[in-house]
């Protein structure tokens, strides 16, 4: 489904990703987590080019992009497989709720306009927004936005969906309502990777968490043998400053 | 002296048939100046290889130099290179055959171009990344992302300044004059001419330019309230 094999990036001198594999297979929802600066974002970005990796190999579905040489249709094609839900929600300032959801169906996947409105609508009365579907993003609540983002994203029926940090930057009272939208969506058995620093949401939905630190993947494994019995020291050290160690429950 | 309350009336209703010449020359210096701001706009964020250094050459010279500077280096410089080119393809049109205005024209475009490339840098680079990273992550093309998404909102954005570019090209116009196009402040002086009562004319000029820049207000806050609509943020 989605495959990295040996990605590397860096930013002038610092290497940022360590040469990272990781396989996604269909239907899962694999939960990245690690410290601040360990590269988790980056890899998200490597995985539909928004960062250009320095070297490897990214595999999508049936496309596989290499870093030195992707041409950018095989960029445009290979985005076109993933959809992309932003810490900053990102949402077209000047569009509408509705605009928002409709613009990729429109203009990339170029459906009629009234087929488009009507997925639209439909995923935006998933997220528990069908009444705001003329509203400008300026005029919502981060975790509104971020419904939206989520609806966006949804709208062009990826083969997966990217998640970065999808709650970072929302209120915490704002948390509970966008994790819900989550949670439901991983249910239908859509391919996700999250980036996430909530722990306990990821031990609640992942079906794989990878623990991440200076660039390279510590150690992956299903969320109940990761939290509660960590191999590796670093990951042991980075969740003990989440909860004390034994009290995840499983 | 006495002002003559009277002739400020009648040069007022005289100055109105040249409104048409400097409006033309405004919009006509505008249009054509954002299109060629635009693409030096756009050159110079992608930094274009070459031809960037070139949008930076001319944007730095026509900025650094008088707006009649250029007037006068394309009045006079023009006819050359038309001549010349005309002799060595061998064609019958010759540099007398332009009309006076398309030096204005050619001019102020080309000063407007200038001005307006900032205005357009601007407004481009206050589109944050985020805006273009979404249209990426959906699949669009650089085009489509700049068209669909960043154009837009960047145009939002520049429009209190772009409203400032008009009218520095609305009065910059008079200008035109040096080369005998007739626009309000020819006309102000002909006027005069007769009687001798320029002041009396050039306070009519002088409401006209008011009249007209104050329609200019009321249009660019028109346009921005409506396309500025979904933007309920800023500091005012």
């Amino acid at each position: 489904m989605i495959e990295l094999k040996e990605v590397r990036k860096s930013f002038g001198k610092q290497e940022v990703l360590k040469g990272i594999s990781l396989k996604v297979e269909k239907g899962e929802v694999v939960a990245v987590v690690g410290p601040s600066g360990s590269g988790k974002t980056t890899l998200l970005r490597c995985i539909n080019f928004l960062e250009k990796p320095t070297s490897g190999e990214v595999i999508v579905g049936d496309l596989a992009v290499a870093a030195g040489r992707a041409h950018r249709k095989e960029v445009l094609a290979l985005r076109r497989k993933t959809s992309m839900v932003f810490q900053q929600y990102n949402l077209f300032r000047h569009k509408t709720a509705l605009e928002n959801v409709m613009e990729g169906l429109t203009v990339v996947r170029k459906l009629p306009k009234a087929e488009a409105r009507e997925r639209s609508v439909r995923l935006l009365e998933k997220v528990g927004l069908g009444a705001k579907l003329d509203a400008y993003p300026s005029r919502l609540s981060g975790g509104q936005q971020q419904r939206i983002g989520i609806a966006r994203a949804l709208a062009m029926e990826p083969e997966a969906i990217l998640l970065d940090e999808p709650t970072s930057a929302l209120d915490p009272e704002l948390v509970g309502e966008v994790l819900a939208v989550i949670r439901n969506i991983a249910k239908e058995g859509i391919t996700m990777i999250i980036v996430t620093h909530e722990m306990s949401f990821a031990q609640e939905v992942a079906s794989r968490v990878v623990f991440m630190d200076q660039g390279t993947i510590v150690e992956e494994g299903p969320p109940g043998e990761l939290f509660a019995r960590p191999k590796e020291e670093r990951t042991r050290l980075f969740l003990s400053r989440f909860a004390p160690e034994g009290s995840y429950s499983i | 002296m006495k002002l003559d309350g009277a002739f400020i009336v009648e040069a007022f209703v005289r100055l109105l048939g040249a409104i048409p010449t400097t409006l033309l020359i405004t919009f006509v210096s505008v249009a054509c100046g954002f299109v060629i701001g635009t693409a030096a706009a756009l050159l110079r964020i992608y930094r274009v290889p070459v031809l960037h250094r070139l949008a930076s050459a001319y944007v730095t010279f026509i900025r650094g130099t008088p707006m009649l500077t250029h007037l006068f280096l394309i009045y006079f410089g023009l006819p050359y290179v038309v001549d010349g080119l005309a002799e060595l393809l061998g064609l019958g049109f010759r540099s007398a055959s332009i009309p006076m205005i398309g030096f204005a024209y050619l001019s102020f475009s080309i000063t407007a171009g200038a001005y307006l490339s900032e205005v357009v840098r601007s407004g481009m680079l206050a589109v944050s990344r985020g805006q273009l990273e979404a249209a990426y992550s959906l699949g669009m093309t650089t085009p489509q992302a700049l068209r669909r998404i960043v154009f837009p909102q960047a145009l939002a954005a520049s429009l209190p300044n772009l409203s400032n570019s008009v009218i520095g090209m609305l009065h910059g116009s008079t200008l035109a004059f040096t080369v005998s196009v007739v626009d309000i402040n020819a006309k102000a002086q002909i006027v005069a001419s007769t009687n001798w009562k320029f002041f009396e004319s050039y306070l009519a000029a002088a409401l006209i330019y008011w009249g007209l820049t104050i329609a200019i207000e009321r249009m660019c806050g028109r346009i921005e309230r409506r396309i500025g609509a979904y933007n309920r943020g800023g500091v005012a």
